[in-house]
């Protein structure tokens, strides 16, 4: 049986043997005994926080091994504390037309209707009990009286659980463990990047050092044009003494002069007097070697050569 | 089920990662292609220093040039000097060859931009010159 609570979010008392319902919007689940195990107990503790890590322990011995989560809360001196499988009772809520997302919040029979005095129906077969303050499902054969369930009035505790989707794959340790690792691998990466980052504006910091110590232009295109001509100039400059050291170490003959050097525009111009022969045999040995190309004509007693810069 | 799914930080936490990882490589290649400008930018400035320290401070060029006229050696050559806007002109109607090879080792090894130059033999002992020296 599924009773309905008319407020602006449903609630809804689930049980294993309740019937398909068509759910529009979020709903808060009310579950059945059917779904958890319940325990209440006493412990030399004084915070709640200390009895949570406690619960796997407390309920080692009484439950088959499956993934369980825990819960518990302080009534008294004494300690409610609950056992119950995430997906089965999803599974179960979903086959029942509930999916997950709309679900607002979950709580457990032993908290909503704690406070409520005798037997409570909830179908025709069951009936919610209380005995020794722990709510249990009994045949309703047994009870000669009951009341009917009714949501209407109940005001809802603030106990409640969240259902998790995967906790049959991976438990919130590992989770957060995995989660802690991921968070770490995060803040070194943050901090690599925040170091590169600097990185990249010291090294801009620095660009814009050179441009002001060597006297730059402001683009890197008027730059390399001035270095290009320039540096053009020195090759020019660089074949020039080269040419001219070797027509000043050509070892004429005492008939043979050198009478004209001249540089115009990219042509050095040499002008040897003597006899033909003589000069085109020794100078073009000499260029050659040097590998150095030439044009050449013999003109009234005189070699006129010629060299590209 | 309003609170937040563990699960779901979990994820959050990949996506971030990520990311991150992702925006950490775009900037490692941003260093990388920074680098390289830097390095080329250094090299250029280097070079361009060089050759503009030698080839267009008109100022030191000048003062090299006149340490060269002041040279004994060529005091009989009477090298003339013009200044024009792009650089000076040497030139001396007759000097001997003890003055031109003095005054040419001079220029030839020093880091001159020789624009033009004509040495033109007049006899066994002299010459005709005549250098274009710019900046």
């Amino acid at each position: 049986m599924i009773g309905k609570f008319k407020k602006q979010v449903k609630t809804l008392f689930v049980d294993k043997n309740s019937t398909f319902v068509s759910v529009e919007g979020h709903v808060n689940i009310i579950l059945s005994p059917s779904f958890y195990w319940v325990k209440k107990v006493s412990l030399p503790v004084k915070y709640l926080r200390d009895v949570k890590a406690l619960l796997p322990s407390l309920f080692e011995d009484i439950l088959p091994p499956k993934n369980y989560s825990y819960s518990a809360y302080k009534y008294e001196d004494e300690y409610f504390i609950f056992a119950y499988e995430d997906k089965m009772i999803l599974d179960s809520l979903a086959e029942k037309g509930i999916s997950a997302s709309q679900i607002k919040a979950v709580h457990f029979a032993q908290s909503e209707f704690f406070e409520i005095d005798g037997p409570i129906e909830i179908d025709t077969e069951q009936t919610l009990f209380k005995k020794d303050d722990i709510l249990m499902l009994l045949p309703s054969s047994w009870f000669d009286e009951s009341q009917d369930i009714n949501l209407n009035e109940l005001k809802l505790s603030k106990q409640s659980i969240t259902l998790k989707q995967f906790s049959h794959i991976v438990d919130d340790k590992t989770l957060f463990k995995i989660s802690a690792l991921v968070l770490i691998f995060i803040l070194v990466i943050a901090a690599e990047y925040f170091i590169t980052q600097e990185k990249v504006q010291d090294i801009s910091k620095k660009q814009e050092a050179l441009f002001s110590k060597y006297k730059l232009q402001s683009t890197m295109f008027q730059n390399k044009a001035m270095f290009k001509e320039l540096n053009s100039k020195y090759k020019k400059q660089m074949l020039l003494r080269r040419y001219m050291a070797t027509v000043l170490k050509l070892s004429l003959e005492s008939k043979q002069k050198l009478v004209l050097v001249e540089l115009k525009g990219n042509k050095l111009k040499l002008a040897f007097s003597g006899e033909k022969e003589g000069l085109e045999r020794l100078i073009f040995k000499q260029l050659k070697v040097q590998s150095i190309h030439y044009s050449a004509k013999y003109k009234k007693n005189t070699l006129y050569v010629e060299l590209s810069l | 089920m309003n609170k937040i799914n563990p699960l779901h930080i979990g994820l959050l936490l990949i996506v971030l990662l990520v990311f991150m990882i992702f925006q950490l490589s775009k900037v490692k290649t941003e260093l990388g292609q920074e680098k390289d400008t830097y390095n080329q930018t250094r090299t250029l400035a280097l070079d361009l220093y060089g050759l503009k320290k030698v080839y267009t401070n008109k100022q030191q060029i000048q003062k090299s040039i006149n340490r060269i006229l002041r040279l004994s050696a060529l005091r009989s050559a009477k090298i003339e000097k013009k200044l024009t806007r792009s650089g000076v002109i040497l030139s001396s109607l007759s000097m001997d060859k003890y003055a031109v090879n003095a005054f040419m080792s001079k220029i030839l090894n020093g880091s001159y931009m020789i624009y033009s130059m004509k040495i033109k033999k007049l006899d066994a002992n002299k010459v005709a010159l005549k250098v274009e020296i710019r900046w």
